[in-house]
């Protein structure tokens, strides 16, 4: 386990470990028309328990950052370090780990497995985990998000509210250090999104997560304790 | 027209999601167009090649007795050239003591009437067989380890090998127990091998003077000799066992091709299935702009038509080359030279099943389709689970698969057999239907695993949606008709190379002169290692009428009609013989006197419609005689006893002349002394050791047995085919899983864990399902086709079970590492 020193982690909030700490990052991707940069050494300290709202244009890189944040997209240059680990230079499945211990994500698509019900959808992660209480976890995580009477249903047979609510249980219930959320009311409609948020930010209290939310509603970013502007792969405030 | 304008501009965007259906057509229609065009060029070269393999245009074969002087008289004065001949099995004994039994064949200076005799040294026939010269075919030179001027000893002349026979003109390359042999006639008078009631036949070939026509020629012969009970043959039926042997075959070969079609046609659905699934928009977007369910089954039938059209049109066109390919690779196994071309009839058959099996299976998924409504384009827009095809699709589907049926049973010569193999290809698919919904269930029920990659394994395959059912039928047909052959070929290596040895004696011994008989019984009872002696009187009789019907117009049962061709054997016996069963009637008093009575067979009494009392009329040596059926018997061929089909009572046939016929048991270690006891005391006595017979007869079992194995294994590449069809119309949701997997914290180890567990529960079931169906129908085959029993080989159904395990594993490994592989941020990325 590649445990960062405190002393270099700090930097936003220096009186706490931070949860999220980026360096330099870059990445840059292939494409026909040659390679482009998508981020352009972004440095980012987020502190345990504090929320951040990441804003900016599309094209800018949110969601890109998101995803070098989670371990699903590898760095060009840089360095993360996510709840104490350093994700440079690790395989996949290490990186799988260090989302299953401490990450949580919910994304604009839901994401969720057709084919498995709400509460498998839930239970999986923590199954895989070895938990022993996931189904049992699983159900507390939907009846909180007020899922309660759809534990069997399937993502098909839920509406776009109500699998946005599954993902929110999926990506709480297993009580991780740090929520990415990725657009979570992009394809929701006002009130079923305002609803999402609330429950998000509520359950991420509780739990004494840190969260970073991507969101083109200046709003919604406003909900944050931090909002953090990314324009053409920089920080630009 | 609108449709067939509409399918023209859909299938501008060309056959991508049909690759597998067009292979799964494409392959199917070529077993069946190749195994039909292999069959029609041997049936062709056989009748092309009739007048050579027969060796002139006439044969007339007068079994035991010699040519009649006035037939020989008769074929002359309409300027026949004639050769005459004699064919028997005898033991050719080496300097060193060693022997070869062979299939001798004596012949005239005429000999051959038609083509050329080959020998190497090259020599004329004349200086081949002169003065005592014998020819045999490689294969004995080698076993005896002769030469080109070496002594050999045949009955009690000393003959001079001349040289090897390399080609023998008049030899259908059948499967002959032993190797040929070839010598003159007066070589075989000086063996004292033709003694009377000596198993042996005469014949006289007969070449007609240009312009004389073979049928007229027999007509006139049976006008000329009424009632003559000799066996007259035109080239048209030149190898009349070998034309039968090329039908069944055939028959068998097309019905397992039959079967990787059928494979194909639950390619064709799942491929049309998964095509109209990735269409479902437009439909949906058709509906909405006006067009009835009609237009959009006639628009997708045209399109799914066409496509099979192509892919049956490449099953021809490479069903067509396939014989070449397999005449120049395999060419020396075939029996007969084929006659290369290309074939209408087979082709339009495999074409027609091609057709066929495209439409029926192509219909239900379509007519579903083509009932989507309007509103799916505006929610998910894809074709609802429980969309029905109407009944006007399903009524067209029945008369499509009974057009299936149909054709099978006009393309097969036995009607029962094909109607039966239908119904087993009905109910494996059915088996193997309820396999998946059973294994589907028991997923559901099973207690949770522990682990949690098994959860997932277990959770994939009772998940809406799974593949599993699908699977199981894709690959079922292919591993039960694998299984099938092998429990089939394994049945028969068993009877003949491990059952029947042990029942069987060590020797046959026959032509044993009635003088002869006590030295030979004398001889064996001195001789050590010998532990059981049995003979009996035979002669030599042809069936000529059965209550006054001529034995070639006996209605009999096809598994019965051998017993009306050629010569059998008969005996007689005053007390029946130990071990008798009989079926029906009395055996005769041990000193009866009177009209000779007759102990039938009862298999074939039953196939000729003969009763206690009936008459069966025999020529022996020359004379007809009246046997009345005094009894039915019990006769089992397999016990490799000394059996016959009819036993005679005795008075009148004991003062013919005839021989004996012995079978010995001896330990293993003394079978050759035996031999060569029996062959020096008795020089015109053959001994025929059993197991050499039987090992010549499981050698060409073993080369069927390859055929059929090519034939089903391609029906195993349909099932692959399907399989790898449906394992890729799922992969993009098993990579999605695995990337979403991934994201929620499982290790590639867990994800492959639990997709193994997944395809070693389908690839279990697969196995133990084909591994019943395929040992039913293996059953079926050895009890009704062959009539034979059935022996339960487990150690070729473990071998099904690996295969489908191996498979399935594999095809899931693939899959997995292929979805392992995938980048998740393309996919996670907002939509």
């Amino acid at each position: 386990m590649d445990v960062v020193p405190a002393s270099q982690a700090s930097r936003a909030a220096p009186s706490q470990q931070a949860a999220v700490s980026a360096r330099h990052l870059r990445l840059t991707l292939p494409s026909t028309a040659g390679p482009v940069n998508i981020l352009r050494g972004v440095d980012l300290e987020v502190a345990a328990g504090e929320t951040v709202g990441i804003v900016g244009p599309s094209g800018s890189g949110k969601t890109s950052l998101l995803m070098l944040l989670a371990g699903l997209e590898r760095a060009s240059g840089g360095s993360v370090v996510v709840a104490g680990h350093d994700l440079a230079g690790k395989d996949e499945d290490a990186l799988a780990r260090i989302r299953r211990d401490h990450i949580g994500i919910v994304f604009q698509a839901f994401h969720l497995i057709p084919t498995m019900t709400a509460l498998e959808n839930v239970a999986i992660g923590m199954e895989l985990a070895g938990v022993a209480d996931a189904m049992a976890r699983a159900e507390a995580g939907l009846r909180a998000v007020g899922l309660g009477h759809r534990l069997t249903h399937l993502p098909g047979q839920l509406s776009g509210g109500e699998q946005q609510r599954v993902a929110l249980a999926r990506a709480l219930a297993p009580r991780p250090a740090v929520i990415l959320a990725d657009e979570p009311t992009g394809n929701l409609d006002q009130a079923t999104g305002a609803m999402v948020i609330d429950l998000l930010f509520a359950l991420t209290r509780e739990a004494g997560a840190t969260l970073l939310l991507v969101t083109h509603d200046p709003a919604l970013a406003a909900r944050c304790g931090r909002v953090v502007h990314l324009a053409d792969g920089q920080v630009a405030a | 027209m609108l449709a067939l304008s509409l399918a023209r501009r859909e299938l501008r965007t060309g056959v991508r999601g049909f690759r597998i259906v067009l292979a799964c057509l494409a392959l199917g229609v070529a077993a069946i167009a190749a195994v039909g065009s292999l069959r029609e060029s041997l049936t062709q070269g056989l009748a092309a090649e009739g007048r050579r393999l027969l060796g002139g245009d006439l044969e007339i074969d007068t079994g035991g007795l010699a040519v009649p002087a006035d037939l020989r008289a008769w074929l002359q004065a309409r300027g026949a050239r004639l050769s005459d001949l004699t064919q028997m099995r005898a033991l050719l004994v080496a300097p060193s003591g060693e022997r070869q039994l062979v299939e001798l064949k004596a012949v005239d200076g005429a000999w051959p009437l038609v083509g050329t005799a080959g020998f190497t040294p090259t020599m004329d026939v004349g200086a081949a067989l002169a003065d005592g010269g014998v020819v045999a075919e490689p294969v004995v030179l080698d076993r005896l380890r002769l030469r080109p001027g070496d002594t050999i000893r045949l009955g009690t002349a000393s003959l001079t090998l001349r040289a090897a026979l390399t080609a023998e003109p008049d030899n259908v390359a059948s499967p002959l127990l032993a190797p040929r042999a070839v010598i003159g006639l007066d070589s075989l008078a000086r063996a004292g091998l033709d003694v009377p009631g000596a198993i042996l036949r005469h014949a006289v070939r007969v070449e007609l003077p240009a312009g004389a026509s073979a049928v007229a020629t027999m007509a006139a012969l049976d006008a000329a000799f009424p009632g003559h009970g000799w066996r007259v043959r035109g080239p048209d039926a030149a190898a009349p066992g070998l034309n039968r042997v090329i039908a069944q075959t055939g028959q068998f070969m097309t019905l397992v091709g039959l079967t990787a079609l059928l494979v194909g046609g639950i390619g064709v659905a799942n491929g049309v299935r998964a095509w109209l699934a990735a269409r479902a928009r437009t439909l949906a977007t058709l509906r909405c702009l006006g067009a009835s369910t009609r237009l959009l089954l006639a628009m997708c039938l045209a399109q799914v038509m066409a496509l099979a059209a192509l892919g049956t049109a490449i099953g021809l066109a490479v069903g067509a080359a396939l014989p070449w390919a397999m005449v120049r690779l395999f060419g020396d196994l075939l029996p007969v030279p084929p006659r290369m071309g290309v074939f209408a009839g087979p082709l339009l058959l495999a074409g027609g099943f091609g057709l066929l099996t495209a439409a029926c299976f192509a219909l239900p998924p379509l007519g579903r389709a083509a009932r989507i409504p309007g509103a799916a384009l505006f929610r998910d827009a894809t074709i609802p689970a429980d969309a029905q095809a109407g009944w006007g699709v399903l009524a067209a589907t029945m008369v499509l698969a009974l057009g299936l049926v149909g054709l099978t049973v006009l393309a097969t010569p036995d009607r029962w057999l094909a109607l039966w193999f239908c119904l087993g290809a009905i109910g494996a698919l059915a088996v193997f239907r309820a396999g998946g919904w059973g294994l589907v269930r028991l997923a559901r029920i099973w207690p949770r695993p522990a682990r949690p990659w098994a959860r997932l394994g277990l959770g994939n395959l009772h998940r809406p949606g799974a593949p599993a059912p699908l699977m199981l039928v894709s690959v079922g047909l292919g591993l039960s008709t694998l299984a099938g052959v092998a429990m089939i070929q394994g049945n028969l290596r068993e009877q003949i190379v491990t059952q029947m040895p042990a029942r069987a004696p060590s020797f046959f011994f026959i032509d044993i002169q009635g003088a002869q008989l006590p030295d030979f019984l004398a001889l064996l009872a001195r001789t050590q290692g010998v532990s059981e002696v049995k003979h009996v009187p035979n002669l030599r009789a042809r069936i000529v009428a059965v209550n006054g019907v001529p034995a070639e117009l006996v209605a009999a049962t096809p598994e019965t009609q051998w017993a009306l061709r050629g010569d059998r054997g008969l005996t007689y016996a005053g007390a029946a013989p130990e071990g008798t069963r009989l079926t029906a009637g009395a055996w005769w008093a041990a000193d009866y006197r009177g009209p000779p009575l007759v102990s039938f067979d009862g298999q074939l009494a039953e196939g000729w419609g003969v009763k206690l009392g009936d008459i069966i009329r025999v020529n022996v040596l020359g004379r007809d005689i009246d046997l009345k059926v005094a009894n039915l018997r019990l006769v089992s061929w397999r016990s490799l006893g000394i059996n016959f089909t009819m036993i005679a009572s005795p008075g009148l046939l004991e003062q013919a002349p005839h021989t004996h016929i012995a079978t010995v048991r001896a330990d293993s270690a003394s079978q050759g002394a035996v031999l060569r006891a029996v062959g020096d005391a008795l020089p015109n006595v053959t001994g025929i050791r059993v197991e050499d017979a039987l090992r010549a007869v499981a050698e060409v079992l073993d080369q069927l047995a390859v055929a059929l194995t090519a034939t089903g294994g391609i029906t195993l590449i349909a099932g692959i085919l399907v399989l790898a069809g449906a394992v890729a119309a799922g992969q993009a949701r098993r990579v999605r899983e695995a990337v979403l997997l991934k994201t929620l914290g499982a290790s590639r180890a867990q994800i492959r864990a639990a997709w193994l567990t997944e395809f070693g529960a389908l690839g279990l079931m697969a196995g133990v399902l084909a591994a019943l169906v395929g040992t039913a129908a293996a059953w079926g085959v050895v009890r009704f086709v062959m009539h034979a029993e059935f022996t339960f080989l487990p150690g070729r159904l473990v071998l099904t079970l690996l295969a489908a395990l191996a498979l399935m594993l594999l095809s899931g490994y693939l899959g997995t590492a292929a979805a392992l592989r995938a980048k998740a941020a393309p996919l996670l990325r907002n939509e």
